[in-house]
């Protein structure tokens, strides 16, 4: 018999959980909990007061504080997702239906549509994972940490990285971390407006981000390759910051299983104080560093201590199931891990940073680092011999059982006795309202006109296009050696590459596997100021098509969506969130791209130095990962020569709503962008089949500033011109304006330079008649480094030198930034 | 021909030791990852292997300065590196393996375990991570460089590399010993200061050797170009040059023979 | 096992300093950001790290500690701080002290606890690091102070002391 199971059977009864009296749950009414709760930032609504009361009725029994901890975490926003999974009642217009389950009718409906057999584990796991060649997985993460970063920017965002790390490290049996993806809105760092009181400045909010990012993600030796960075003012208050990882791990671990008997194994950091939640009851007895408890600073080597130990169990079969210690510590890892056996726990076994901690302290604390497994007794000593090789704690803290209980004490005494039916399933649903009122068709209005070069170098130079070279230095892009498409590209390696390809020889350990993945994004959150439907659609169709450029195959993509929202209690903001998840739905069914996971993080919003609230724009960001099959047919975005053909792939419509070029202008109003998905997913899978026939020499796809900023940005990373006829664009017929030919951000185009040799090769990919994508020879590359482009009259609109060009775009971020 | 063994040392926060083990394999060296802590134990011996290399990463954080807390542990732990050198076996350090090596006193001369060099934090204040230009001596002994042409390319990526000597004198004993083995160049090979010395390194310094020539330390990451497709401009068709990074561990391994 | 002597538990504090003759690249930067935050008089600004080595270890222990594993034998030099009131200067120098809160996790202080440790010294109690910014330049405590804050410390997860000092 094992030591742990003597133990267990040399153990009295679990005790009775010692009461909470002060609660009153039994004697007071809900509106009465509900002021309680919301007085310590416990979020649970009347509805779920109601529930916990009825629970502990039939029980006879007040809980304890733990015990309400365990429950308002587990059926927390964060958790349960709670707005994505109840019932909503949505008013559009006239016309009123009701959605039953959000998530399950968009996001997981278009999943369970595509039917993709690649697809190994959606939604269920810490990740998304997806087969990757025979032997091997990708697993796919991508979290948010916004409120953490508003306060403390360095902790909060390192704590992030950490965070989605632990996710996928705790996805299957474990997946070896090969890519981290980082990104973020913020207001401008040059900033002059007013800020509340307290408000860190957007610039130093920037400052500390990257550097978190960067420090957590370069010690870890984990390449930060991808990302990206949206500026708008509207999110001074609540800057968001996405991180994302790619894990590899062998197909075959990415099942796990808990059985009963299994030790309840917690490994890496100690238990502490601090990552205590704000949201608990004792938080007053906390006093002065309270705050400071919520936020905290990361400790990557930790972490990498962890991971190295992880992977040697795993690959030696020592336990048979892990998940991550985040949000609800171990109250939320062994809940789930244990949700559908049951679960036993000795605080008193739990190692800790400080003896004073109280169990419900040491059962909800959020201490970073931290990993829980489950462990067959025979294989505990092996595994921790494994562990302390690598200078990493462990300990067993309980066992899991198969009453259906979470049950845990301290010290003999009792502290959570729940059953797992009531704790993962009783959650009460309530109906929310949501209003949607279709915008009106508008003109575009207002502002002036300039002179098409002008226009082109204020695009340039504008925050949300120019150069990322600032941040993208500072991250190790090339640890693990297999950034083979880098995110600077062209031949000073300074160019705007629209992703990164990764070939991840380092975690197969095979240089002959040239099999390799790409990551990339969609993010606009000005589109969704018009409308949320068809921002979903042009982030889906935008990622797609950044994965494309470099290689990546579009049939094989799959898909995470992060939803960033104001406050769902305002009908008008849920209205829009489940307009974004309908676009998102479409946008996955059309192009067939599977969503694998998620994630949504509410109510960001604040009150500004008035008082007044200040919302965020609703933003979504949707990532897509997909293999490269051969990466040495990768592509990159610079121009290789002079004399090449220029190919423009999409249509181009007058869609100048929410773009860039409105924005540079004054304008308002006009067409957003609408993504066509059959037609482009056509075009795109030409591409990727002439791409993968070496016909192409570079792709770039066309976003904020259309074709100007795409063709500009190709010439000057390559250094080579281009001429351009705007009369030859595949386009809508009544266009008559070279600025909307020029400026206009239609969805669902690339700009592909082909060699004179291959054009006709090139063309045999792409298929013909009315719904084929068109696609049609724009131009040509020239040896002298100047952008020439040719109206619709035929005469020379604009011929602006690339230098200067690139100079404008190299100089705004740090200008900004000084 | 037999392949001889090399010993990949780790440490907690180590983190190029996979692509740097996969570098030597692809050259008929055997590789084996060992944590310093087996040792320690007593579970490995230095003198079985025939190759060391001390691989990137941020060992213990760096929190006390980048490689000093691994480099206490090499000079206390592996007791007999010394006679490992003195055999004339090859040791390699990569960025922070460098670090370390300098640190405890390996490099530039390994003769009484004295520093005399150091790293500061970079010129820039920051992490960077770029390919640079090298040019590397083709008047020293260092046997990693056989065959290899004068002027090279390799990323670097870290934050305290900018390497300094102890005095004015030091720097004259480098060079007469003969020591720098790498230098940051422009690239048309003239010494510059940044971006072409990411760091502010003294004299360009990107790396050392030791009089004898078997001991390397140096910045730029060799195991992220054994590959054409790993630098920076293999797309572009001017392209067309070797992968240095993998001659390097060539020469260890061919070496250790 | 001979006579164990026990030593008393004390608190010691080790600042390491970049040696003057050595370009200081993270004072620079703490510069640039206090001076964009108001502090245009200052001239120079130098960075340095401050433990804070609680345990059952002597003070001659933890000058080994400083010498051999903290201190950098050829950039930086370490000297012993005793608390206490540094001696005015004409407020021409400053010191910052930015310290992590009791509450929050201090990797650099773990690392050094558990070196020390391996070093075959008592292993501390705790180890607590700070950064030290010292500044030259005419200036007041509440102009500093406001600075600061904006600047390099944030009060949610640091506590942060502003004296007058020697240089």
């Amino acid at each position: 018999m094992s030591p742990a199971a003597a133990k267990e059977t040399a153990r009295p009864a679990v005790p009775a959980p010692a009461a909470a009296p002060e609660l009153g749950v039994l004697t007071r009414s809900v509106r009465e909990l509900r002021a309680l709760g919301d007085e310590r930032h416990l979020s649970l609504s009347e509805a779920e007061w109601a529930a916990v009361q009825a629970r502990f009725k039939t029980l006879k029994r007040e809980p304890t504080l733990a015990e309400i901890e365990t429950i308002a975490q587990t059926w927390s926003e964060h958790c349960k997702h709670k707005t994505f999974t109840s019932p909503i009642r949505l008013s559009e217009g006239r016309r009123t239906r009701t959605i039953k389950n959000l998530f399950q009718e968009t996001i997981a409906a278009a999943t369970a549509a595509a039917k993709k057999p690649w697809c190994l584990s959606v939604f269920e796991d810490n990740a998304g994972v997806v087969a990757f060649g025979r032997k091997w997985a990708l697993a796919f993460k991508a979290e948010t940490h916004n409120h953490p970063s508003a306060l403390e920017p360095y902790g909060g965002a390192e704590t992030g990285v950490g965070g989605v790390i632990r996710d996928v490290l705790g996805c299957g049996l474990g997946a070896k971390p090969v890519l981290n993806t980082d990104v973020f809105c913020f207001a401008r760092p040059d900033y002059r407006g007013p800020l509340p009181e307290g408000a860190l400045h957007p610039s130093r909010t920037m400052r500390g981000v990257v550097a978190g990012v960067r420090d957590y993600g370069n010690r870890m030796g984990i390449p930060t390759a991808g990302g990206g960075i949206w500026f708008d003012d509207d999110y001074r208050l609540n800057p968001l910051v996405f991180c994302g990882t790619v894990g590899l791990l062998p197909a075959k671990a990415v099942k796990k299983e808990v059985k009963p008997g299994d030790l309840i194994v917690v490994a890496g950091g100690r238990t502490g104080r601090d990552g205590l939640h704000g949201a608990t009851f004792s938080s007053a007895v906390l006093g002065d560093d309270a705050p400071g408890s919520a936020v905290q600073i990361g400790h990557a080597i930790a972490e990498k201590r962890v991971l190295d130990a992880l992977l040697r169990a795993r690959d030696r079969s020592l336990y048979r199931s892990v998940t991550d210690c985040g949000a609800g510590g171990l109250s939320s890892a062994v809940g789930e891990l244990g949700a559908d056996c049951g679960a036993r726990v000795r605080l008193e076994d739990v190692p800790l940073k400080a003896a004073d901690l109280e169990s419900w302290e040491i059962w909800l604390s959020e201490s970073q680092e931290r990993m829980v497994l489950a462990v067959p007794p025979k294989d505990l000593k092996a595994l921790q011999a494994v562990f302390a090789a690598e200078g990493c704690e462990t300990a067993a803290i309980g066992e899991f059982t198969r009453d259906g209980r979470l049950r845990v004490v301290h010290h003999d005494e009792g502290v959570v006795d729940l059953d797992m039916k009531f704790l993962h399933k009783g959650l009460p649903r309530e109906v929310r309202r949501a209003e949607w009122t279709p915008p009106p068709p508008q003109k575009a209005s207002g502002g002036a006109a300039k002179r098409l070069g002008e226009i082109l170098r204020e695009a340039i130079a504008d925050a949300n296009v120019c150069s990322r070279e600032w941040v993208i230095r500072q991250y190790d892009h090339e640890v693990q050696a297999g950034t083979v498409i880098k995110p600077l590209q062209g031949v000073r390696h300074d160019g705007p590459g629209d992703a990164c390809v990764i070939w991840p020889h380092a975690a197969t350990g095979d240089l002959e596997d040239r099999a390799g993945f790409s990551v990339a994004h969609g993010l606009n959150p000005e589109y969704g100021r018009l409308d949320p439907y068809w921002m979903a659609m042009a982030c889906v169709d935008e990622a797609l098509r950044n994965l494309t450029c470099v290689g990546a195959d579009p049939s094989r993509a799959a898909l995470l969506d992060n939803f960033c929202w104001p406050s769902p209690d305002d009908p008008k903001q849920l209205g829009a969130l489940v307009r974004a998840a309908e676009g998102c739905r479409d946008a996955a069914k059309g192009f067939r791209a599977p969503f694998i996971s998620g994630k949504d993080s509410l109510y960001n919003e604040s009150k500004d130095e008035k008082g007044r609230p200040l919302p965020i724009p609703g933003t979504l960001l949707i990532s897509a990962l997909a293999p490269v099959p051969d990466v040495r047919r990768a592509v990159t975005m610079d121009f290789k020569g002079p004399g090449n053909a220029l190919y423009l792939l999409g249509r181009t419509n007058d869609e100048l709503g929410g773009s860039l070029c409105h924005r540079l202008l004054g304008r308002t109003g006009g067409e957003v962008p609408k993504a066509s998905p059959a037609v482009t997913l056509e075009g795109l899978r030409s591409l990727h089949a002439a791409i993968t026939k070496s016909l192409v020499l570079s792709a770039h796809d066309l976003s904020e500033g259309g074709l100007a900023v795409a063709a500009a940005e190709m010439g000057f990373s390559g250094e080579f011109g281009a001429v351009i006829d705007l009369d030859e664009i595949p386009r809508d017929p009544r266009i008559y304006s070279n600025e909307t030919l020029l400026f206009s951000e239609s969805a669902g185009r690339i700009l592909v330079e082909v060699a004179p040799e291959n054009e006709s090769a090139f063309l045999r990919h792409f298929g013909k008649g009315a719904k084929a994508a068109p696609v049609r020879r724009v131009g040509q590359t020239t040896a002298n480094p100047i952008l020439k482009i040719v109206g619709l009259d035929g005469s020379t609109v604009m011929e602006e030198p690339l230098r200067e060009l690139k100079e404008a775009w190299q100089r705004t971020l740090p200008a900004m930034l000084a | 021909m037999k392949s001889p063994k090399i010993l990949v040392l780790r440490a907690a926060g180590t983190n190029c030791e996979l692509e740097t083990a996969n570098a030597f394999a692809a050259v008929g060296g055997k590789p084996e990852l060992v944590h310093i802590s087996e040792i320690k134990a007593g579970k490995k011996r230095l003198m079985d292997y025939g190759v060391l290399v001390i691989p990137g990463g941020f060992s213990y954080g760096d929190d006390v300065g980048a490689g000093r807390v691994l480099a206490n542990q090499v000079r206390h732990t592996l007791t007999d590196l010394r006679q490992f050198v003195r055999l004339g076996r090859p040791v390699l350090g990569i960025c922070n393996g460098f670090q370390v090596l300098v640190k405890a006193g390996i490099l530039p001369h390994s003769n009484n375990f004295d520093q005399t060099a150091s790293f500061t934090v970079n010129d820039s204040g920051r992490f960077e991570a770029r390919w640079v230009h090298l040019r590397l001596n083709t008047q020293s002994s260092c046997l990693f460089f056989a065959g290899l042409p004068e002027m090279v390319e390799l990323p670097v990526a870290h934050a305290e590399g900018k390497l300094v000597v102890k005095s004015p004198r030091h720097l004259e004993e480098l060079k007469k010993n003969k020591s720098i083995a790498l230098q940051y160049v422009t690239e048309d090979g003239k010494l510059m200061g940044y971006p072409h010395n990411p760091n502010g390194s003294i004299f360009n310094i990107a790396g050392l050797t030791n009089p004898e020539g078997n001991v390397l330390g140096l910045m730029p990451h060799p195991e992220r170009f054994i590959e054409i497709h790993q630098h920076p401009n293999w797309t572009r068709q001017t392209y067309r040059k070797q992968a240095v990074g993998l001659e390097i561990f060539k020469n260890a391994v061919s070496h250790a023979r | 096992m001979s006579a164990v002597r026990v030593q008393p538990v004390s608190t010691h504090l080790i600042e390491i300093r970049l040696r003057p003759e050595f370009a200081d690249a993270e004072g620079a930067e703490a510069l640039a950001r206090l001076r964009a935050e108001g502090l245009s008089a200052l001239k120079d600004v130098r960075v340095s790290r401050l433990y804070e080595i609680k345990g059952a270890i002597t003070a001659t222990q933890v000058q080994q500690a400083a010498r051999e594993l903290l201190c950098d034998a050829v950039t930086q030099e370490s000297r012993v701080v005793n608390p206490g009131t540094p001696p005015l200067n004409g407020m021409n120098f400053w010191r910052v002290e930015v310290w992590p809160k009791p509450t929050v996790a201090d990797p650099p202080g773990e690392t050094v606890r558990d070196a020390i440790a391996e070093m075959g010294l008592p292993r501390p109690d705790s180890v607590r690091c700070a950064l030290v910014y010292r500044l030259l330049g005419r200036s007041s405590r509440a102009v500093i102070e406001k600075a600061v804050e904006k600047a390099l410390a944030n009060p949610l997860i640091h506590r942060f002391v502003v004296s007058e000092a020697h240089p």
